[in-house]
């Protein structure tokens, strides 16, 4: 479970996240909307540390990221990221990449983590490129294999940063078809994404975020139809 | 006036040993710079203003001192305050190490800057720790950017590294220079130590063009 309460983020001057709270449950997908620059990104980044929150705290199954001594790398084990440009390690293959993090962190063996990393190729579709390096491959596949790279350190929670802001186009479906598999499995997902019907179709909720401030946070089907705020419906105006 | 090169054939097997001598200072002071250069390197890119002033002081020692001043403090001005002697070569050594490693390190430390922001994100994201993350993934990836000023650098450490015959070492400079006084000539040997270089130069150039192709083909489709 994830239990954000009460965060705070300021960049020198710029406050982007305001007092957000917000609690994800085991197994739970949920969505984070808003318009850009509101802090969905900065608020899935301050949940595996990859910003500090100034203020406020934020529990992964009730360890508290945000204090002073907290163990770091025991945190990103259990919560893996998907970024918007992919960023694999582009001297590494395919294999290598996904391999790299269970041996070195996980200290799984060498061996193991090959086969065990040849099957999710195999499940996000791409077991032919196991040899192939990252500059060979189209976005949607190189998102496809971050996504199996994440999967190999078996998290329990997954963060989705505009997993496919980033793609042309036609290679949307093949990322969110993965992403949608995924959902159901057990695996906790935070999802920062553009693709309304997307969201509607996979999360559980949606957490509409503007300025830096939670405005709603409720089930799709009631977010979609019957938004509270009036910035959720000028928002939704606008994108659907 | 006449050339005589014939007579330098006598002195080539002393030219040859002198190469030796040259080579392993040279190949000694830029291994040992590229070492301290990469704990350098990180200091300069510390979180922490304190630490990262460190690094720059030793840099600005380093480029504001000329090199045969720093040469002459570490071969006769050293033992006096330890008192411990060196021999010219571990002298030379190290003088052009920490010399070389104060430029290396920058030019590393502008490689490690010019690796994508996201490489990192993504290594932290997967709970690599720190040391991994730069030896396995940074690293090499800076060293593409870093590798043609390392081949400077290692060009220049080679011709520096004449200096050290001021402190009595027999390198290809001295060694001619002791022709000269053997046979009353100055140009043929000069000529032949400026020979020597310039090959060794070129060889070095044309082996870090291959050691350039080599790091960067995994860009290669």
């Amino acid at each position: 479970m994830i239990s954000v309460e009460h965060v705070y983020k300021s960049f020198k001057s710029l406050e982007v996240l305001q007092d957000v709270s917000l609690t994800i449950q085991d197994g739970e997908v949920v969505a984070i909307i808003g318009p850009s620059g509101s802090g969905k990104s900065t608020l899935l980044r301050c949940i595996n540390l990859l910003e500090r929150p100034t203020s406020g705290h934020i529990y992964v199954d009730g360890v508290d990221v945000a204090a002073p001594k907290v163990n770091i790398q025991q945190i990103r084990q259990k919560v893996g990221m998907v970024f918007q440009h992919f960023n694999l390690f582009p001297h590494m293959t395919v294999l290598q990449n996904m391999t790299y993090a269970p041996v070195k962190v996980l200290h799984m063996d060498a061996k193991q983590a090959q086969e065990k990393c040849l099957a999710l190729l195999e499940r996000v579709g791409l077991a032919d490129k196991a040899a192939s390096y990252p500059a060979t491959l189209s976005g949607g596949q190189k998102q496809r294999v971050a996504i199996a790279r994440t999967l190999a350190m078996d998290p329990k929670v997954i963060l989705f940063d505009e997993p496919t802001s980033a793609l042309d186009p036609e290679m949307v479906k093949e990322v969110l078809t993965v992403i949608k598999d995924l959902a159901g499995t057990g695996i906790t997902m935070a999802l920062v994404t553009h693709e309304m019907g997307f969201a509607r179709e996979v999360a559980d909720r949606i957490c509409f975020l503007d300025e830096g401030r939670l405005v709603e946070d409720a089930p799709p089907e009631i977010f979609f139809s019957t938004p509270k705020s009036d910035r959720a419906r000028e928002f939704l105006d606008k994108v659907l | 006036m006449q050339l005589d090169f014939g007579m330098m054939t006598k002195y080539m097997p002393y030219f040859f040993r002198s190469l030796v001598v040259t080579l392993q200072l040279t190949a000694a002071s830029l291994l040992l710079g590229i070492i301290i250069a990469i704990p350098l390197s990180l200091i300069k890119l510390s979180r922490f203003r304190a630490v990262r002033a460190v690094g720059s002081f030793y840099t600005s020692i380093f480029r504001g001192v000329p090199l045969l001043v720093q040469v002459f403090v570490v071969y006769f001005g050293l033992p006096q305050l330890i008192g411990l002697t060196f021999t010219s070569f571990q002298a030379g050594c190290i003088t052009f190490a920490f010399n070389s490693a104060a430029y290396i390190s920058e030019s590393l430390r502008g490689g490690i800057m010019a690796v994508d922001v996201g490489q990192r994100e993504a290594a932290m994201a997967l709970a690599v720790p720190y040391g991994s993350m730069m030896k396995d993934i940074i690293f090499p990836q800076a060293i593409k950017s870093v590798m043609p000023s390392l081949v400077n650098e290692f060009i220049g450490l080679l011709k520096n590294t004449t200096l050290i015959s001021t402190v009595g070492l027999v390198d290809v400079l001295r060694a001619s220079q002791m022709v000269v006084s053997d046979t009353y000539r100055a140009f043929e040997p000069y000529i032949t130590a400026a020979a020597f270089y310039y090959v060794l130069v070129m060889f070095i150039s044309f082996l870090g063009k291959q050691l350039e192709r080599w790091v960067n083909k995994s860009d290669q489709r």
